[in-house]
């Protein structure tokens, strides 16, 4: 018999998440290109032999990041948003999106969803808020978009009357078409009210098909999905919203906090933010 | 408590920077930390040469072992071997030998613990150096409270249960010591944060007895309050469990550079490890109990109800 006060209290079947450091894991890959040191052989390996043919890769991690955080800005600061729902939130690093929310309204609460036990734990840890109840965590894979959506932990934090705000920072590439990413964007965006946003960055080949092509190759060779997509599909997880200036554009490119940058292409993601009517 | 050595140090680092992209020091850094700074900033310029270890013990009239132990900061450098490695690795700006002979003279600046130097074992002043170096501590603790979180009772019951032949007044000492590493760690702006595993067996032991055992479990309440400290319980129900084989540390700077050092106390001696395959195994044990463990937001209620439990047994 398990103990009732087990870490997933809701759930009386809970057992022990086992981890798997011998494989790569994605999370702890871009961890080692943002020079984080939660990483194992296997993701270093991988982060290597991306690096290999994508050398800017350590830049290009960072530019996404720095993407979440003017992202998360222009939804408070514009869009008067305070309640994110941040999918594929990643092992904690500078500029989380509850750090930039909470940064101009202390109020922002914040609901980080991953499917991985150790991303979860270093997020419980050290993702805490400013004050106590206004971030909150789920361990649910956006696979199952119901799962998260009817998880108690959501609807204890998050007030779907109010407008929410949907963070998908480049997760969408681990899923292939057949996976249909498009119905789970959806889906996740039926329950909220309108006013509420969604934002969005993703790999694109448009770029440099060539060495995404490498990085492709890499990801596959260690068991990791990767699919970039052209600005066209991307643009496609809007339909029904309506885009933010200045669109679906190079990550570089969205909103810059200086001067436009000189070669916005040399990221080689995508990145935009959309309004549901 | 005097302010940490090293404040100056920036300086002299951003002086430097650019040219071998000397990395910068955070105020506050031990002695010990700088050593493996400087360590690791003379094994990439050894590398970029393409010299071997060997080579450059030549050059200082020492064994590649020697070397090996000087990039990892486990001795201090001389002047003398400084100046003739730089020669070797063509670094000849003066100004750029004279920041690595200032890194090396501030490695040898006392701690704020010297004064109480002599009840500190030599294996165990590397780890207050790191300690207080720290960005975070990861900590495993299987039969105490963590010595960052003990009240000053329960630390004087743990060190009159070791038996150690202490008198009264080293006594008084060690616990000066360690509540001392608790100013440094807990107080400071700039301090470390503490991310602690504790097994539920340590918190059920009445270390003390009843009384101070009670008011360890509300200083463990207060501590769950403060913004740096997160404390998570390894339930019994969990079961066996990877660190089972017994308590650790790991410790995370702040500079890319440094390595993880892992630390494992034994009774007369420490282990420090800072290889890849040594951190990689324990980092991975240490992410299987924090997944294993309750998560920190449960922990207050925890320790509520071991309260509630301890006064109605």
């Amino acid at each position: 018999m398990l103990p009732s006060h087990s870490f997933e209290d809701a759930d009386p079947n809970w057992v022990p998440p086992e981890i798997d450091t011998s494989v790569a894991h994605s999370a702890r890959v871009y961890d080692y290109w943002l020079g984080g040191k939660n990483n194992f052989p296997a993701d270093r390996a991988l982060a290597e032999n991306i690096l290999k043919v994508v050398p800017t890769m350590r830049t290009m991690a960072r530019a996404n990041r720095a993407f979440l955080s003017r992202a998360v800005r222009y939804l408070v600061k514009e869009a008067g948003i305070r309640q994110f729902l941040d999918i594929g939130t990643g092992i904690p690093s500078a500029g989380n999106t509850h750090e930039a929310a909470q940064e101009t309204a202390p109020d922002s609460r914040v609901v980080y969803v991953d499917n991985d036990p150790i991303v979860l734990a270093h997020a419980r840890a050290l993702m805490t808020g400013l004050r106590a109840g206004e971030t909150a965590f789920i361990l649910a894979d956006l696979r199952q978009p119901e799962a998260i959506l009817a998880h108690p932990t959501l609807a204890a934090r998050l007030d779907f009357t109010q407008p929410v705000a949907v963070m998908l920072v480049a997760i969408l590439m681990f899923f292939r078409d057949a996976e249909d990413p498009y119905g789970i964007v959806s889906k996740l965006l039926d329950p909220l009210p309108p006013g509420s946003y969604l934002a969005i960055s993703h790999p694109t080949a448009d770029f440099n098909a060539q060495a995404m092509a490498g990085a492709v190759a890499a990801a596959e060779h260690s068991g990791i999905t990767l699919v970039p997509r052209n600005r066209a599909e991307v643009e496609a997880f809007f339909a029904g919203l309506t885009l933010v200036e200045p669109g679906v554009v190079p990550v570089l490119a969205w909103q810059p906090d200086g001067e436009p940058p000189a070669e916005p292409e040399s990221a080689y993601y995508y990145a935009g933010i959309g309004r549901k009517p | 408590m005097n302010a940490l050595p090293g404040t100056k140090w920036q300086t002299v680092a951003n002086q430097a920077a650019g040219r071998h992209d000397v990395t910068e020091v955070q105020p506050g850094a031990g002695p010990t930390v700088r050593r493996m700074l400087l360590g690791s900033q003379l094994r990439r310029l050894r590398i970029d040469k393409g010299l071997s270890r060997e080579q450059a013990g030549e050059a200082i009239r020492a064994s590649e072992w020697k070397i090996h132990r000087l990039e990892n900061g486990q001795v201090g450098y001389k002047d003398r071997d400084i100046v003739d490695l730089l020669r070797l690795y063509a670094v000849t700006d003066p100004e750029e030998i004279a920041v690595f002979l200032v890194m090396a003279h501030e490695a040898n600046l006392p701690s704020w613990w010297s004064h109480l130097s002599d009840i500190l074992p030599q294996w165990f002043r590397a780890y207050v150096d790191l300690e207080s170096s720290a960005m975070l501590i990861r900590a495993y603790e299987g039969q105490f409270v963590p010595g960052l979180l003990q009240t000053e009772e329960y630390m004087r019951a743990v060190m009159r249960g070791a038996l150690l032949d202490d008198s009264q007044e080293e006594l008084d000492r060690r616990v000066r010591l360690r509540l001392g590493r608790q100013q440094v760690l807990l107080d400071q702006t700039d301090a470390p944060r503490l991310w602690a595993v504790v097994d539920e067996a340590a918190l059920r032991r009445p270390v003390g007895g009843r009384a101070v055992m009670r008011a360890q479990l509300e200083r463990l309440i207060d501590a769950t309050k403060l913004p740096r400290v997160t404390l998570q319980i390894l339930p019994l129900g969990a079961g066996a469990h990877p660190a089972m084989v017994g308590s650790f540390s790991i410790l995370r700077f702040p500079d890319e550079e440094l390595p993880d050092v892992v630390y494992v106390e034994h009774l007369t001696s420490a282990l420090y490890l800072n290889k890849h395959d040594d951190v990689d195994q324990y980092l991975h044990v240490m992410e299987s109990i924090c997944v294993r463990s309750r998560p920190p937001d449960a922990t207050m209620e925890f320790l509520d109800k071991l309260l509630t439990d301890a006064d109605t047994t």
